[in-house]
């Protein structure tokens, strides 16, 4: 039986991380905890689709939140605990899989058989991809890839006292431009196979 | 001059970093006392008078802190009111280790047939009365979370209940003197009883307590009704019974909190203060759970006292301290008397609203904390009635709290609760029915304290 690897996956907007995560769960043959899954897993527990679009991965507003002992009337920040609750469940349920986004770096940092990944790429290849999927001009592109990446940072930084994307709090940071998404999924396959080899020595 | 510049500029900040939260907000409140203690008054003043007293630490072995004397120390840290708070913390969890407040809910549940437009009535009374004796964040989390609970097996949606329980234990807790620390610290500074506050804000809430049973009434009748004739058949209801994990703790901790009640309410009788309460309270509480449930009970008691909120308490004082002893709160109330122009109804109108407003956005303790010696200090310019001004500060921030998510602490551990279980409560939800609610609270304070008072 192969031994437990999860592998937690941040990304900058548009630079396919979300694509790697899916490949690389796909030849893992793992289960990927991405948006949909998490948000069809959330509406188990009582949280409306609505509900998960609007705050999931959403920073907290400090100036209309408060804290009072274990309490925050946030809801992004309630969510984001729920989501960091069910991430720290699975992991401990033994379940190999891959993770996207939802601070999981973080969360997961003291558990042992975790590859921590960050994906970034370059500003033009970013902007294509964007382009594409969302069938928006490039101007569109770069302002889409600002707003994510700005609330994606601040939803992080929030939570970890490691900063987002900084490499300290990575195992491995790719950039996606150099080899594109399928290498970069056989580089960090390589990694994760390895991994399972120095496990099983 | 620098002295005054220096406790202002350390009181803003203290207030920025509370609402930032970068820092939690004891820390916060600990090293702005420090400074003050350093730099205002050491380096500015140089005046070990003015250390001695904010520290206030004498005023504990003197015997009128204990019994036979209402008076508190005229400035600093109000000991009496960490004494009381302590004491009313171990009482609470007391209580709810022994499963008292889960009881107590699951009980007036089926005394209604959880029918949920009676329950959303009693709740919210409940909700009020017990928030006149506890601390309005423990009503709110054991209701909350019975509310969420009685939700699922009932099929019914608990945002009306949880948003009326809210601001009902915020309501409740300003009618006495140990309902909302507001209260705890007016009451303790100046000097009235649990009574005074009974017979004078307590009259004003009773008032606005029936209208604001009406109006939620009307805004969640039809929501609930709806959902209650749409519940499946075959529901089982839970027994109140199970909520007792010890009927020898449940019956010690009912009798402590009876005990608790009578001592408040003849205090000025009796001549114990609020500091002997809630000291007697606690060591009482200690001994009958140590009796009934074991130590490790007791244990559990005081590793979840919340001694952070003492701490908070302690650094705030010495910050408002700051203030006081520089003379920047004497400036404030001749602000606010050159503003009103001497007219008593306007004083009255500027100190409801304006309290009401900011507690809607800053946490009322630090504000009353420091509005009290500025109405102390109107009083003594004005030549108005200290009690007068004492009620309407209390209504104001008190009542004000409710307007927002992050006016009251009731209200962040009520909309958690909720969101935690899947129910968010967003500021546009919360304010669209508490918002004009406590409008019309304070409006129907402002008149009665016109009629009464004036």
């Amino acid at each position: 039986m192969k031994k437990q690897i999860i592998v937690t996956i941040g990304r900058e907007f548009g630079s396919g991380g979300h694509e790697i995560a899916r490949l690389l769960a796909e030849r893992m043959g793992v289960k990927l905890y991405d948006k949909e899954l998490l948000y069809e897993l959330a509406t188990h527990h009582g949280y409306s689709e609505e509900v998960m679009r609007r705050y999931d991965e959403r920073p907290v507003n400090v100036l209309a939140s408060r804290r009072v002992r274990d309490f925050s009337n946030s809801i992004e920040e309630n969510l984001a605990h729920k989501m960091f609750a069910f991430i720290r469940k699975t992991a401990e349920s033994g379940e190999s899989f891959v993770v996207v986004g939802r601070c999981a770096d973080y969360v997961l940092r003291e558990r042992g058989n975790v590859l921590r990944v960050f994906v970034r790429g370059e500003r033009k290849d970013k902007e294509k991809r964007i382009c594409e999927i969302y069938n928006v001009s490039p101007r569109k592109a770069l302002e889409m890839m600002k707003r994510s990446d700005k609330m994606r940072k601040l939803y992080h930084d929030y939570y970890s006292d490691i900063k987002w994307g900084d490499t300290r709090g990575y195992d491995i940071s790719i950039n996606s431009s150099l080899l594109g998404v399928e290498k970069s999924v056989d580089a960090l396959l390589a990694v994760v196979n390895l991994m399972q080899k120095q496990d099983e020595e | 001059m620098n002295a005054q510049v220096l406790a202002i500029v350390i009181f803003v900040v203290m207030f920025i970093m509370m609402v930032l939260e970068k820092f939690e907000r004891h820390h916060i409140t600990l090293v702005c006392g420090a400074l003050v203690l350093i730099l205002v008054f050491g380096f500015a003043m140089h005046s070990f008078t003015a250390v001695r007293q904010t520290l206030n630490v004498e005023s504990i072995f003197t015997p009128t802190f204990w019994v036979g004397g209402a008076d508190e120390g005229t400035s600093g840290i109000n000991w009496a009111t960490i004494f009381f708070i302590a004491g009313m913390m171990v009482m609470v969890e007391g209580m709810g280790k022994a499963g008292f407040f889960h009881w107590l809910c699951m009980t007036l549940a089926r005394a209604v047939h959880y029918h949920t437009v009676p329950l959303l009535v009693c709740f919210m009374i409940m909700s009020g009365v017990l928030a006149m004796f506890i601390d309005s964040i423990t009503v709110v989390l054991f209701l909350a979370t019975v509310t969420v609970e009685l939700s699922k097996i009932l099929k019914f949606n608990p945002l009306p209940m949880i948003v009326s329980e809210i601001f009902c234990a915020n309501l409740g807790g300003s009618a006495t003197m140990c309902g909302d620390p507001p209260n705890i610290i007016i009451g303790t500074s100046l000097g009235f009883t649990f009574f005074d506050f009974l017979t004078n804000t307590g009259v004003i809430v009773g008032i606005c307590f029936i209208f604001t049973v009406i109006y939620f009434w009307l805004c969640f009748r039809k929501g609930l009704k709806k959902s209650e004739a749409e519940r499946p058949e075959g529901i089982v209801y839970p027994d109140p019974k199970d909520s007792i994990k010890s009927k020898k703790a449940f019956a010690a901790s009912a009798a402590v909190f009876v005990l608790a009640v009578a001592l408040l309410v003849t205090h000025a009788q009796t001549g114990l203060s609020v500091a002997f309460i809630g000291l007697f309270i606690a060591a009482l509480m200690t001994v009958a759970m140590l009796l009934t449930a074991g130590p490790a009970a007791v244990k559990h008691i005081y590793s979840h006292l919340d001694y952070k909120t003492l701490l908070f308490f302690i650094g705030l004082f010495v910050a408002v301290g700051g203030l006081e002893q520089t003379g920047v709160l004497d400036l404030v109330a001749e602000i606010i008397a050159k503003i009103s122009g001497g007219n008593p109804y306007i004083v009255v109108a500027v100190i409801i609203w304006f309290s009401a407003g900011a507690s809607a956005f800053v946490d009322n303790i630090p504000f009353a904390a420091t509005m009290v010696p500025v109405i102390r200090a109107m009083s003594e310019t004005m030549g108005l009635d200290i009690r007068t001004l004492a009620w309407t500060l209390s209504l104001g921030a008190d009542v004000g709290g409710n307007a927002t998510p992050i006016g009251a602490s009731a209200n962040v551990v009520g909309t958690s609760v909720a969101a935690k279980e899947g129910h968010p409560i967003g500021w546009g939800k919360y304010c669209r029915y508490c918002a004009p609610a406590t409008v019309l609270v304070v409006l129907i304070s402002m008149i009665c304290l016109f009629v009464k008072y004036i």
